[in-house]
């Protein structure tokens, strides 16, 4: 069912930044989880975050999604400005896959993308394509509550595909996901970036990391700390 | 990649949201598989507390009937298959879909379910109690009105509430006193409409509790989410 | 305030003996007898109350408005001081009717009313409990207390109607609708005495959640009836006499008052207090 999932990588072109962050510091319930951020996501680049558990690696994802304002400093996200009302005319072109599935657990799995499709705009064989790229074509009538966790993350991943945002950002994309589903990812990721867009993904997995990211920068208790190239 | 399509208009997605909502209650059955039938029992109980006197039972039915349907009706609106986590707000945010428009597609479908909740419990309520029913066309006006009115104070509560461990046991302090007009109007409707006064008044007065919840709900939404 | 330290306290405290003395000092009522003298402690609560709401309203509006967190500190004192005076109210009312009506609660319109704003400010100070997070809790609370406040004018309507169309119409007017003199002038007095009390609980409450503020801050980094409108009860009389109750009820007045005072005074020592061993 699965489509063949390895392309030669996109020569994707590295000009304009998609996101930007300066000195951005972010408060969750009064603590202070991520201080003095900067950061810069290319277009047309993968970039991975590495960091341990409470290191501030998925506020990042949150800031960079638009739906958290920082404290201080500034930051834009394709061209708005965070903590203005310019974000939400930017915010349907970006996509989260998150650590825990979002999907409405009395809906099937058909039926919880096409939902977001009709919200969106989103044309309903759009979304049945992609189902069936993730290979849940047959599943998709399966109530989400009653799938797998790695069904659960392939229908996530189907409603990205859909969404062909210029933002996608992926919250340990390879949790919940057997070793023939992993592909996905760079499926995924590798459809954004040709398209001109960038991925965040944030992992604590290093090694899966760095074979998935163009550039692979580290969080260390709220702050973005070393960045370096990952070798072709 | 593909052209971006045209955002859908915002009563789209309202209507979007509240169609997803009767989907996943249709599969839950909360509201008329739970909720009403305890709203039954309420009823049944009643005259085994204060006595079985056919008279002032009939005397006393509308009334209870209507506190049974504010009082459910708010655990209606509070119910667990309409809970929006972490995860699928974000995802809602991402759709673009402001505050307020989640609000007002929660509220519409608050007032569905209501409908069928009372739908459910009117005939119980003749049932039991034998009220003098005259006049009862009046009812249908009331009980859109009480529908719609504790379904935009419901999806409110449920707004302010989001996310607290206390949502079930706050919602309901939060919309009982100020859904008093709705009890008052829909109790009098039928009175007034039985000594052949008019129930316009009542009916007036509800439109305007309604009108003005909803306006106020409508002005404040959108305060409650952080980021814009 | 620039009121600072003990002025406001020490000005209310003798506004307050005076409106005692006047309480005390004013004539008898021709129907009410001595029990007309809760009016000078009920009717001041029950204003309070109001008032005490109108700010939170107005605090609210204006948090959403600038967000300063000034603000939802003096939208959330209001609140918890206007329960705390719409609760004294009920109570002194209640304390009234008992003489007056041979019951506790009747279900005059305003009473009706005031205890419903009293629950749906129970409600908000829930709200409030219930969210840890300042800038949350400020954005919930504000929110909800303008979508409350505009919504009791329509339920003080709705049971207003329901009184006067569900029921005859059998409100007695009082056969003098004039007030003697003095009797006035000891509800201004009072009026103006309590209103000084409010300011002082609030200035209060508004220190004390400054306190608890800074304090969360410094360890994270390291509740209206007038009873002039019903004659008593013709054949009923007090079981004990006038004099009781309206001792009853200046007990349960001046107690509530100087309780809630020492409460809220030991709580603002004891934030410093936990203040100064976090530092």
């Amino acid at each position: 069912m699965l489509l063949p999932l390895h392309q030669p990588p996109a020569p994707a072109p590295r000009q304009a930044g998609v996101a930007r962050l300066d000195g951005v510091a972010v408060n969750v319930e009064r603590t202070p989880v991520l201080r003095g951020v900067d950061l810069t996501v290319l277009a047309g680049e993968v970039l991975g975050v590495i960091g341990a558990n409470g290191s501030g690696k998925s506020t990042l994802l949150r800031v960079l999604a638009t739906l958290l304002v920082p404290a201080s400093g500034t930051g834009h996200v394709l061209g708005a400005t965070l903590g203005t009302t310019a974000c939400s005319a930017v915010r349907s072109r970006v996509a989260l896959v998150g650590h825990t599935p979002a999907l409405y657990p009395h809906l099937t799995l058909a039926e919880n993308l096409h939902v977001v499709a009709r919200l969106t705009g989103v044309a309903a064989a759009t979304v049945d394509g992609a189902l069936e790229t993730v290979g849940l074509a047959g599943a998709a009538g399966r109530r989400a509550d009653r799938c797998s966790q790695g069904m659960q993350r392939r229908a996530e991943l189907a409603r990205a595909l859909a969404a062909a945002p210029s933002l996608l950002l992926l919250d340990e994309p390879h949790a919940g996901l057997d070793a023939d589903s992993r592909g996905l990812i760079d499926l995924v990721t590798d459809r954004v970036r040709r398209a001109g867009g960038a991925c965040v993904a944030v992992s604590h997995d290093r090694d899966r990391l760095h074979t998935l990211a163009d550039r692979v920068v580290e969080v260390v208790d709220g702050q973005v700390r070393a960045t370096r190239e990952v070798p072709a | 990649m593909t052209a971006p399509a045209a955002a859908p208009t915002p009563l789209r997605q309202c209507l979007e949201l509240a169609r997803k909502d009767l989907r996943a209650e249709a599969r839950a059955g909360e509201a008329l598989l739970v909720t009403a039938p305890f709203g039954a029992v309420a009823l049944l109980l009643v005259p085994l507390a204060v006595g079985t006197d056919t008279p002032l039972l009939r005397e006393l039915g509308p009334g209870l009937f209507w506190v049974v349907v504010l009082l459910f009706g708010v655990l209606v609106t509070l119910r667990a298959s309409a809970v929006d986590g972490p995860a699928q707000l974000e995802l809602l945010r991402l759709c673009g879909i402001t505050a307020t428009t989640r609000l007002f597609g929660r509220a519409l479908a608050n007032a569905a379910l209501l409908l069928g909740v009372q739908v459910l419990l009117a005939p119980v309520a003749v049932v039991l109690y034998d009220p003098d029913l005259s006049g009862w066309p009046w009812l249908l006006p009331a009980m859109l009105l009480v529908a719609v009115g504790l379904g935009v104070l419901g999806a409110l509560a449920d707004a302010v509430a989001q996310g607290l461990a206390e949502r079930t046991t706050l919602g309901p302090l939060l919309v009982a006193p100020l859904a008093v007009p709705l009890l008052l109007g829909a109790t009098q409707v039928l009175a007034a409409a039985r000594y052949d006064r008019g129930p316009w008044p009542w009916l007036l007065l509800m439109a305007t509790a309604v009108l003005v919840v909803t306006l106020a709900a409508a002005l404040c939404a959108a305060h409650l989410e952080e980021a814009r | 305030m620039t009121l600072s330290g003990a002025r406001l306290p020490a000005v209310a405290g003798v506004a307050v003996a005076a409106g005692l003395a006047g309480a005390l000092l004013a004539p008898p009522d021709r129907l009410q007898g001595e029990l007309v003298r809760l009016m000078y402690v009920h009717v001041p609560a029950a204003w309070l109350a109001f008032l005490a709401f109108a700010i939170t309203l107005v605090a609210s509006i204006g948090w959403l408005w600038r967000r300063r967190p000034g603000a939802d500190r003096v939208a959330a004192a209001s609140a918890e001081v206007g329960v705390f005076f719409t609760g004294l109210a009920i109570a002194l009312g209640s304390i009234w009717g008992k003489p007056t009506w041979g019951v506790w609660w009747t279900w005059d319109p305003r009473l009706v009313t005031t205890a419903l704003m009293f629950f749906v400010y129970l409600g908000y100070l829930a709200l409030r409990r219930a969210t840890v997070d300042p800038v949350s809790r400020a954005r919930r609370s504000a929110v909800f207390g303008v979508v409350a406040f505009v919504q009791v004018p329509i339920v003080h309507l709705s049971v207003l109607w329901w009184r006067t169309l569900h029921q005859p119409p059998t409100v007695l007017q009082p056969g003098d609708p004039s007030i003697d003199h003095s009797m006035l002038a000891a509800l201004l007095g009072n009026l103006v005495a309590f209103t000084l009390v409010f300011a002082v609980l609030l200035r209060e409450r508004v220190r004390l959640a400054a306190a608890e503020d800074a304090l969360e801050t410094a360890e994270e980094s390291a509740a209206a009836i007038s009873p002039a409108m019903r004659c008593p009860r013709r054949g009923w009389r007090a079981p004990v006499s006038e004099w009781a109750w309206v001792v009853l009820g200046y007990s349960v007045a001046y107690g509530a008052l100087g309780g809630y005072l020492a409460l809220l005074v030991r709580r603002r020592v004891r934030v410093r207090w936990r203040a100064g061993q976090s530092r």
